[in-house]
């Protein structure tokens, strides 16, 4: 027996802390060091996000087309697994990365910072970045480019622009394709064109028909390239 | 994001030496893609087996601010709703003359405040 009564513990203590931290302001910073890098190699940058299917690789293919005789052009291709966009661009003679998210459906400033070291920013001047098939997660986050593209086709109906208003918010500028399809899908382009103005005032809207090239010549101005 | 989220308050509390945390208090922007409700369901999981467990999720949402550089005007995001389409749009356009602005407020996902337990 001993004569122990009470235990005294000491006190939990609660406390608050408050770091004030932005979880998206991470990626916001990488993106800016992307964005400080390129600039510093003089290369410009273009994110390019839309749906899947909505013509994104073959714009990317016609513009590649279109100016690799002026710029040293290269392209991050990002998609979950597969590498067949990565080929379907290689096949027109320029430096080609694919990043595989696994299951990511964005790309996101820390994986455009790998794929950069991938290259040697010297050798090039353009650097297009097909974002992952996505209409939605991409807008969010940044990747240092200088300009963002939204490509949205006629095949996703009359409503995708309403639908996604979000997407459009941080585009320099959006590209409706697949116009030749147009009075088939009984979408007007004029009205999607506003649609697109009225969110966003200073975007440059260009209407294409990817697979033709028509329309490119006009995007290449809108990019001003 | 939430797993980030959880990510982090884990690695302060870590850095306290703290034994559990009780509440953690977030600012949502408006203009982020993030839905509330999604992030206290990913949040729910997220924390079981940590020291997160049973921690109360409070979350402020903030408003969209917007800018505008041509006239100076600054003031709240409108957003438009469209009866048609039962959504609301947000609308970069300076309310004043017509240009567009820019955002400045909406856009963040902050760790405001973290209560634990030593």
């Amino acid at each position: 027996m001993t004569n122990l009564k009470e235990v005294v513990k000491a006190e939990e203590e609660t406390f608050d802390i408050e770091p004030g931290m932005d979880i998206l302001k991470v990626n916001k910073k990488l993106a800016l060091k992307n964005r400080e890098l390129l600039r510093k190699h003089k290369v410009k940058a273009i994110d390019v996000m839309g749906s899947i299917g909505a013509g994104k690789t073959s714009l990317i293919e016609k513009l590649v087309q279109a100016l690799k005789k002026k710029y040293r052009i290269a392209v991050f291709k990002g998609d979950l697994t597969t590498t067949i966009d990565a080929e379907r661009i290689g096949c027109h003679g320029v430096e080609v990365v694919a990043i595989n998210t696994g299951r990511e459906c964005h790309l996101d400033a820390n994986l455009v910072a790998r794929a950069v070291e991938k290259i040697r920013l010297e050798d090039i001047d353009l650097l297009f970045i097909e974002n992952v098939g996505n209409l939605i997660c991409p807008a969010e986050f940044p990747l240092g480019t200088e300009k963002r593209v939204v490509v949205v086709s006629v095949t996703e109906g009359p409503y995708m622009v309403v639908k996604h208003p979000f997407s459009f918010m941080d585009a320099d500028v959006a590209v409706i394709n697949k116009k030749d399809l147009a009075k088939v899908m009984k979408v007007d382009t004029k009205k999607l064109e506003m649609e697109v103005k009225e969110i966003k005032p200073d975007v440059k809207v260009v209407v294409t028909n990817a697979l033709k090239g028509e329309g490119v010549e006009e995007l290449v101005d809108a990019l001003g390239l | 994001m939430t797993t980030q989220i959880v990510e982090s308050v884990l690695a302060e509390a870590e850095k306290q030496d703290a034994k559990k945390v009780t509440e953690v208090h977030l600012t949502i922007g408006k203009l982020t893609f993030l839905g509330i409700e999604q992030v206290r369901f990913a949040y729910r999981i997220l924390v079981e087996d940590t020291i997160m467990k049973g921690s109360k999720l409070i979350i402020k949402e903030k408003s969209g601010v917007i800018e505008c550089p041509s006239c100076g005007y600054k003031g709240t995001l409108e957003t438009e709703d469209n009866p048609m389409y039962h959504v609301p749009t947000p609308i970069l356009k300076c309310p004043e003359c017509g240009e567009a602005a820019k955002i400045v407020e909406g856009k963040e996902c902050t760790i405001e405040r973290i209560r634990m337990v030593k």
